[in-house]
């Protein structure tokens, strides 16, 4: 297990995974937004947002805080949507919540392991997608029951849908990749 | 697989600003904007966001897509806002209300003057946000992200991992494209998705485990260059761009102070732009 201090350390590992999960997040979203594939009834197709989830997983808060919204930004750069700083916050924080069970993970392919990533992986959803829904009403002067009903819940379901399916494939690959390479 | 962000160099005299200053303004004005539901007001924040739209120089076809998406948001949103839910957050809209029609069945329904005055400064407000800042990803280098960013306080760390993140998307692309060539190779149909939302998304695994995982280990010799480079000590960095303020840029910034010191005074002290429907509407 790591050292609770440790997941909020900013050395160069930070750095460089937060910068690759920006950069593959902004990309993976602008390919599904690209390719158009489609989905099921109310739900999107939104695959992508695993990236912030399992980068907070593993690298801690901080690389999932900049994962979610540096990646966001960079994914409406490409599909030409502009910016949306409530969204991109949004995302971090579901980076950041995610990121908040790094220090528990121990090898990332345990039973136990697999069930905190889930669970953090509802409530990250949860708080990411809520508070940029609140920043709607703010911004754009809707009511509570709106925002939910147009902003949060089609994007919270969506998002844990994604997420609790691809995260833990992920974990698994990630602990067979480490236990190979050493690292 | 190629990608490209929006930028390229259009020559506007938008473009001949600081990015500091753009952003600082953006910024300021947007939490100006949200002071103010008359219309009145609104409709100037309006008329200084289309002033910057139309100094860009940019064309329709391409901000086409981002506007789709803006007015769809929009619709949605007033839409509900307005006919389905109470109609926003403001006591005036139904305070004292002004029947336009009302309906029993199949539901309780009514829609006053009010309510729809409502939706159309919501509509002018959204617009006026949407304007200022959908410029941004088309009229700014995205190379100079990571400095403009120090230069408004940000981390050098900080500054660095987005300069850093914007270096990657092009190889990641490429990784993904090479990816995606590779599976199809093996019989991953991309197109061929059958079955519930569930067995959509675990479908997309075989593309995704591979580009991740290949991201993450070149990551780590990454890591191992830039500290070997000495990126980890402590001391002050220089960049390779440098960012100077001009009278034009202090101008921008102090303009853009003194809306939001008189956007936050005026609703507060004087009553002044709040929710307000014209006289003559009101029978």
């Amino acid at each position: 297990m790591k050292d609770k201090k440790s997941i909020w350390s900013f050395g160069t590992r930070v750095v460089v995974y937060a910068a690759i999960g920006a950069a593959l997040y902004g990309v993976l979203s602008w390919v599904f937004n690209f390719l158009q594939l489609p989905a099921s009834g109310n739900v999107a197709f939104r695959p992508a947002v695993v990236i912030p989830l399992f980068f907070g997983i593993v690298f801690g808060p901080i690389v999932g805080f900049i994962t979610g919204f540096l990646g966001n930004i960079i994914g409406d750069l490409l599909s030409g949507y502009g910016f949306w700083i409530w969204w991109d916050l949004g995302n971090g924080i579901i980076g950041l919540v995610a990121g908040l069970c790094a220090g528990m993970m121990v090898d990332y392919k345990r039973a136990k392991d697999l069930i905190t990533a889930e669970i953090f992986v509802v409530l990250a959803c949860a708080a990411g997608m809520f508070v940029a829904s609140v920043s709607e009403m703010w911004v754009s002067g809707l009511d509570f029951a709106t925002a939910m009903a147009t902003t949060f819940v089609p994007a919270f379901v969506t998002n844990i849908i994604n997420g609790l399916i691809l995260t833990p494939l992920l974990m698994i690959a990630w602990s067979a990749i480490r236990s190979r390479s050493g690292r | 697989m190629i990608v490209s962000f929006g930028y390229k160099p259009r020559q506007s005299i938008v473009e001949t600003f600081d990015p500091r200053a753009r952003w600082i303004f953006s910024i300021l004005m947007l939490f100006a904007i949200v002071n103010f539901w008359d219309i009145r007001f609104l409709l100037g924040f309006m008329v200084i966001s289309l002033v910057q739209y139309t100094l860009t120089r940019l064309t329709w076809k391409e901000t086409r897509r981002a506007w789709m998406f803006v007015f769809f948001l929009m619709f949605v949103m007033i839409f509900v806002n307005t006919i389905i839910t109470s109609a926003g957050t403001i006591a005036a809209v139904t305070e004292n209300p002004h029947v336009i029609f009302a309906i029993e069945k199949p539901i309780r329904f009514t829609m006053t003057i009010e309510r729809l005055w409502y939706a159309l400064t919501q509509m002018v407000r959204i617009l006026a946000i949407t304007t200022l800042f959908l410029v941004v990803p088309f009229t700014m280098d995205p190379r100079q992200y990571g400095i403009t960013f120090k230069g408004m306080g940000l981390g050098d760390k900080l500054a660095f991992t987005m300069d850093l993140a914007f270096r990657f998307v092009p190889t990641l692309a490429r990784d993904f494209g090479t990816t995606l060539d590779a599976q199809k190779a093996r019989g991953y149909e991309l197109d061929k998705f059958d079955g519930n939302i569930f067995k959509k998304v675990a479908r997309m695994a075989p593309l995704i485990i591979p580009v991740t995982m290949n991201s993450l280990l070149s990551g780590e010799d990454m890591v191992n260059a830039m500290d070997l480079r000495g990126f980890s000590s402590s001391g002050k960095r220089t960049w390779l761009y440098t960012l100077q303020y001009r009278r034009r840029d202090i101008n921008l910034i102090a303009f853009s102070v003194i809306a939001l010191v008189v956007s936050f005074i005026l609703p507060r002290f004087f009553d002044i732009g709040n929710f307000w429907v014209p006289g003559f509407l009101i029978p």
